[in-house]
């Protein structure tokens, strides 16, 4: 029985205009789409291989270790190309600095090279979905029992032996099979145009991946499917069912995911990173006074009267290097760093709790977001395929929780070497070949001609591990449940509102 | 077999649309319910075939309750509505094949719809043609013919002949003697009083959601029906 009616449905729905304005509209859409990511995608690569490259250079030319600190530059994700997400509004590049934890990416955002263009709507394979397939589901299924009502077939359908439900379902998934080719379609030409472009590789996790969306994108299909028979039964004609259906395609994929935004914005209200610059700040110019304080005591220890340097440069990074300076200057230095580097260590510490507490903020006003969004099915598709696509806030905060960690790994390195202690932290110099104030004054400094550069075979090296496919699973999954819950509880809305449709 | 055992009618609005209509067509009979509009002929096809539930009485088909068993009670009915419109996408033997399967009957070949059609005076060239070309009275006869696949004992019209030039009601009529002649019991509301006196065995005049009058054949052959159901519809503006 049921069967019957899917296929009636279907071989009428592939035949109809509608159908034919669907695949058109995804031939136009889809391939512009794609070759603009795949576009995006491939300067992302560019970009990426120049900055490894300036990265990596850096770190080979360092003869000291206080000028140790790595820039880690993200590798840019291949499944971008189908959903930017968060990777659009952040940076690729994290410089692990011992005086502060990193918190957020600087450099390059995957955004188009021309910032006056950025002011424009950015597209993605993804997004285009979620609004073409819900205006498809919609047009559809709007007139899923109106159409049966006016033409009078309803009637002739319920004077046979055809339950209501069995109908039901029966018109849901003939509208379902019908928007499948269209479906396919998009992802057949969406993989053609990955597939066919060489510098992009996908692994077979990746292809996966793109599996799992197919099926998630037939589940969005069915909740506007479910919205538009619900509208179509709760109405008496074709017309008001359009109008209304329209009404919630424009509420559901626009109004209510930017109304969302602004939402969680005025309901959680976070600080403004500059205030939390200034507490930074204040914390640093706290550290500068004790570093002046001991400054002037490891110089009175030292019966000092003044630092002499040659060839010395540093930063507020804490980088310093010098060569050629005379011994006591070099272990003024040394006394320096091994009190100084401790204690910034510890101040990043102290920095680090108003950080979180910025953070935490932030992350609150997102969970604020995401829970606003559970209203719109179009939102709640975007959070789970963001999982799936590594591209979600919570890939971004692992991220940056990884990066966390490797300064950590970085500190303890530095620290169970002694190298805080020791002079090669701040001069390539060897101390046998340090010279007397003395000699200084006189110029006789014995500075070489050439330093070697530091050897980093063992320092720890930043390894970004993605997220597993099970991990993202697990991440999608709040989103995929809230999909099927909503199909529930919209199909069993069916149910009762079709159950009381009068077909007099 | 039908039967209304005091079945009423009363909408949300309290309007009394079927005021306790007891009625019973037996096997091979053809009983024409004659009625102006609004006069509660549609609501009693409607509560047979369960479309609407009744506040008051019963309506059986074959015995079965169509509130209680109203799935069971359809396999033994068959319907043709006043204008049936079809898949017009679909050709005529597609929404054959498609009212068939529904109608329980999933085995009809090809040549079996063709055998139907032809029976019913569609021409050949129609068969397999969108229905969205067909004409009312064609569609009608498409319309008979699902009726008539399904071969349920019990066939109810509601004004089929409504639009139907002469030619295309007469050969409609005709469909429907030989459908008596198999022991269908036939159910048709009509206006049409002309058919009415040519084929029905019983007639029926409905006012106000009350069955009026029931009339044999002899009976309103002798009276005159068209007389008697002039002096209804005159009560009826008089007392308006």
């Amino acid at each position: 029985m049921i069967w019957h009616i899917v296929k009636k449905d279907f071989l009428l729905n592939i035949f109809s205009a509608r159908f034919i304005i669907g695949v058109l509209l995804c031939i136009i859409l889809i391939p512009f789409t794609i070759s603009v990511s795949i576009d995006e995608y491939k300067n992302q690569l560019r970009i990426y291989a120049v900055d490894k490259e300036n990265s990596e250079k850096e770190l080979k030319q360092i003869k000291v270790y206080s000028g140790l600190k790595p820039e880690l530059i993200k590798y840019p994700e291949p499944l971008g190309i189908l959903y930017k997400g968060i990777n659009q509004n952040v940076g690729n590049k994290v410089k692990i600095y011992l005086q502060e934890y990193p918190l957020f990416p600087t450099g390059h955002a995957s955004t188009r090279d021309n910032p006056l263009l950025n002011a424009f709507f950015s597209l993605d394979f993804i997004t285009v979905l979620s609004l073409v397939l819900s205006l498809l589901a919609l047009v559809f299924s709007y007139d899923l029992i109106t159409r049966e009502h006016e033409e009078g077939t309803l009637r002739l359908i319920f004077s046979n032996y055809t339950g209501r439900i069995p109908f039901l379902i029966g018109k849901i998934t003939g509208v379902l099979l019908s928007l499948l080719p269209i479906l396919f379609f998009c992802f057949l030409l969406s993989t053609l145009f990955i597939v066919l472009s060489p510098d992009i590789k996908l692994q077979i996790s990746d292809w996966i991946r793109v599996a799992i969306l197919f099926i998630f994108s037939i589940l969005y299909i069915l909740v506007f499917i479910l919205m538009g028979t619900i509208i179509s039964a709760f109405v008496k004609s074709s017309s008001t069912a359009i109008v209304l259906s329209m009404l919630c395609w424009i509420w559901f994929v626009f109004l209510w995911p930017v109304s969302g935004s602004y939402l969680s914005k005025s309901i959680v209200k976070t600080d403004l990173y500059d205030n939390v610059r200034n507490s930074l700040d204040d914390l640093d110019k706290e550290y500068g006074k004790l570093e002046g304080e001991q400054w002037g005591a490891i110089q009175k220890r030292l019966n000092m009267r003044g630092t002499n340097w040659w060839n010395a440069s540093g930063g507020e990074d804490g980088y310093f290097e010098t060569y050629g300076s005379p011994s006591e200057t070099m272990e003024f230095h040394r006394q320096l760093n091994t009190w100084k580097e401790p204690i910034r260590l510890s101040y990043a510490d102290r920095k680090w709790p108003v950080q979180k507490a910025y953070l935490d903020g932030l992350i609150r006003q997102q969970k604020m977001e995401k829970n606003l969004s559970w209203f719109s099915p179009s939102e709640i598709l975007v959070q789970a395929v963001s999982c799936l696509c590594r591209s979600s806030e919570k890939d971004f905060l692992r991220y940056m929780d990884e990066t966390r960690q490797y300064r950590e790994t970085l500190v303890t390195y530095l620290k169970d070497r002694n190298l805080f202690e020791k002079y090669i932290y701040f001069t390539p110099q060897d101390p046998a070949t340090f010279v007397s104030t003395a000699d200084f004054i006189k110029g006789n400094n014995n500075v070489p001609d050439h330093f070697n550069t530091l050897d980093l075979k063992e320092v720890p090296t930043f390894i970004d591990i993605p997220a597993a496919i099970d991990t993202s699973l697990k991440d999608s999954f709040t989103g995929i449940a809230a999909l099927i819950l909503i199909s529930i509880i919209l199909f069993s809305g069916s149910i009762i509102v079709f159950n009381r449709y009068q077909l007099r | 077999m039908l039967q209304a055992i005091d079945l009423t009618k009363r909408y949300e609005d309290q309007e009394l649309a079927l005021d306790a209509l007891n009625l019973e067509i037996k096997e091979g009979e053809i009983f024409f319910l004659l009625g102006a509009n609004g006069a509660g002929k549609t609501t009693t096809i409607n509560l047979f075939l369960n479309f609407i539930e009744p506040t008051g009485g019963k309506a059986l088909i074959n015995g079965i309750d169509v509130t209680k068993e109203p799935l069971e009670s359809k396999k033994y009915v068959s319907y043709v509505s006043e204008n049936v419109m079809l898949y017009g996408n679909f050709t005529a033997r597609q929404n054959l094949d498609f009212f068939a399967k529904l109608g329980g009957k999933p085995n009809l070949s090809k040549e079996d719809y063709y055998m139907q059609m032809r029976e019913v005076g569609l021409q050949e060239e129609a068969f397999e043609k969108k229905i969205k070309t067909f004409s009312k009275g064609m569609r009608q006869k498409v319309g008979l013919t699902i009726a008539i696949i399904k071969d349920a004992p019990n066939i109810l019209l509601d004004e089929p002949t409504a639009g139907l030039d002469p030619k295309a009601a007469a050969e409609l009529m005709q469909i429907l003697v030989n459908l008596k002649r198999q022991g269908k019991s036939i159910f048709m509301c009509t206006h049409d009083i002309f058919r009415a006196k040519n084929i029905a065995d019983r007639v029926g005049i409905m006012k106000e959601g009350r069955l009026v009058m029931v009339r044999t054949r002899e009976e309103f052959l002798e009276d005159d029906l068209e007389k008697i159901y002039m002096n209804y519809m005159q009560e009826m503006v008089i007392e308006k």
